[in-house]
């Protein structure tokens, strides 16, 4: 269905060229929903942008069910529905009628627009506020409601970018199965974010930009095995302790106190005893082991900090 | 619905609030040029009347089109709704056309009002031919073309100087409520290829038949026009 083959995007600033896409390529398929994870500026949304038209790849292809969308900005936009990043503009107007508004807008028929909306509201549980003006609305609500505009008469494809921002967790629960409903009807789903631990749960498939360039891709639990050891420990140390050496546990991080080790399966036991002796000793305040999560492996992926012997943070 | 009636919809909501607003400072506006201006004139005869009672609802056209317009245009930009509305699948020409749609007709509330106000004030009768529909429109398109175009092409602060900066040349170093006689030849000149004088011809033309509103005016308020509408287009279809 979508096909981005080799896209770069250069962007020429004041400060000198940008780069903001380096050869990235990606499909999805009918039904799929795939998740872009990255950190702010590693080029999600220029991805985005250039899907819909509103930017053009310096060089590439993109491709939605056979049609050069990048020669066709105007069927792109008719093929791909999008949350924007940035709010929705809802100044003056009501959930009920920006929602109506846009499925109109998208082609959909009055009687079936109207239908779809009172459901997507009441999927989400906002009827409260179906009929108050946009400028009264909280920053959760109006990104519900960016939501509801890129769902109401989906593309193709629909693209979401951050569309949990600011939204409480049980009306997050309700639309990730909007959006995994989505995909089920046979849209594709592009879900642009940086929450890696929310984003797990949603999608089929993962994707990790970093500074422009795909650096890794698969489903969550293919990513996960890709960290040889796949347990953590992690150790909360006591107030001006220095870290102490690691005889298990390699790379490790350091987090304010929180001190986090991968282990292996053979090193569990004796681990979990090295790190009782340390709280015993009073190194340490506390200590967990836990399964290495998605989180662990987009540090690992895109660089995070370790420390070294001396407990200095290193950047990777 | 089509799509221009829909977007038409959109902005009428999404301006309800301030639209009224600005009907009430843009029709204050048309008739404190009627009132106020009278007070640099010394004497007020037949002319000096036709010309402040015509170049009022002329200026009120320019100040909607040239300055409440962009500065919209601007504070979407600022809010990145513009480029939302940029991304959905709408024709470009009915977003621009819903758009002078709205700035048209906050406009001509002001027209009116002025128009009564200078007949009650200086006595007048005006002999309004059918061309004041086309010069009307013909007006507030160019003058909303040019400050969308203005809007489109500029940064935000850019756009805020811009506009600022055209009010008071077509406020005061135009002759639009006054004959261009008064104007030194340097500036009249110029006025020979800008659009505002031709503007305030070809309105006061059609209101008063003094046969001011010639071939050329409208030719040359139809060609900047063009530019105004050429550019907002093309703008809107740029991609980054």
């Amino acid at each position: 269905m979508l096909d981005i083959s080799h896209v770069t995007k250069r962007y020429r600033r004041r400060t000198g060229a940008v780069l903001a896409n380096d050869d990235v390529s990606l499909r999805l398929g009918a039904g799929e929903v795939v998740g872009l994870l990255g950190h702010n500026g590693a080029g999600k949304t220029t991805l985005v942008n250039q899907i819909v038209g509103l930017a053009a790849p310096t060089s590439g292809r993109i491709t939605l069910d056979g049609h050069d969308l990048v020669a066709q900005p105007a069927l792109a936009r008719r093929l791909v529905s999008l949350q924007p990043q940035g709010q929705v503009p809802l100044d003056g107007i009501t959930p009920r009628q920006a929602i109506e508004l846009l499925g109109r807008l998208r082609g959909g028929g009055a009687a079936t627009v109207r239908r779809r909306t009172t459901e997507l509201i009441a999927a989400l549980d906002i009827e409260e506020w179906a009929t108050t003006v946009g400028n009264r609305l909280s920053g959760g609500v109006r990104r519900l409601v960016g939501f509801c505009m890129a769902a109401v008469v989906p593309g193709l494809l629909v693209t979401l970018d951050e569309p949990t921002n600011d939204v409480d967790p049980v009306r997050r629960t309700a639309l990730w199965s909007l959006v995994r409903r989505l995909g089920d009807e046979g849209h594709a789903v592009l879900l642009v974010s940086h929450n890696v631990a929310e984003v797990e749960r949603a999608v089929d498939r993962l994707v990790v930009l970093d500074r422009g360039r795909v650096v890794a891709e698969g489903t969550p639990s293919a990513l996960k095995a890709r960290v040889s050891n796949p347990l953590r420990l992690q150790i909360l140390l006591a107030p001006g302790v220095p870290v102490p050496e690691a005889p298990y546990g390699e790379p490790s991080t350091l987090d304010g106190r929180w001190w986090r080790l991968h282990v292996a399966e053979l090193d569990v036991a004796p681990a979990v005893a090295w790190a009782r002796d340390l709280a015993a000793a009073g190194t340490a305040l506390e200590f967990s082991l836990t399964p290495t999560s998605l989180e662990d492996v987009y540090v690992e992926l895109v660089g995070g900090r370790t420390v070294d012997r001396e407990g200095v943070e290193v950047v990777v | 619905m089509s799509s221009y009636g829909l977007l038409l919809r959109w902005q009428l909501l999404r301006l309800r609030i301030v639209l009224p607003l600005i009907v009430i400072v843009q029709t204050a506006l048309a008739v404190s040029v009627v009132l106020g201006f009278v007070f640099l004139a010394p004497t007020v005869d037949r002319q000096v009347a036709l010309y402040l009672a015509t170049g009022a609802p002329t200026l009120g056209l320019l100040v909607v089109g040239l300055a409440t317009a962009p500065q919209l245009v601007s504070q979407a930009k600022l809010q990145g709704s513009l480029d939302y509305l940029r991304a959905l699948p709408v024709p470009r020409l009915a977003y621009l056309f819903a758009d002078l749609t709205v700035w048209f007709v906050t406009a001509l509330p002001g027209l009116a009002a002025a128009l009564l106000v200078a007949a009650l004030r200086f006595d007048l009768d005006y002999r309004i031919s059918l061309l004041v529909v086309p010069a009307v429109v013909l007006t507030a398109v160019t003058a909303t073309a040019l400050g969308y175009g203005l809007a489109y092409a500029l940064s935000p602060s850019a756009t805020a100087v811009a506009t600022q900066l055209l009010v008071l040349v077509v406020l005061l170093f135009s002759p639009i409520t006054y004959p261009a006689g008064r104007l030194p030849a340097w500036l009249s000149a110029v006025h020979d290829v800008l659009p505002f004088r031709a503007m305030g011809d070809i309105v006061r033309g059609a209101l008063t038949g003094d046969g001011s509103g010639t071939a050329s005016a409208y030719l040359l308020v139809a060609l900047w026009c063009a530019v105004g509408l050429v550019t907002t287009y093309t703008v809107m279809l740029r991609r980054d």
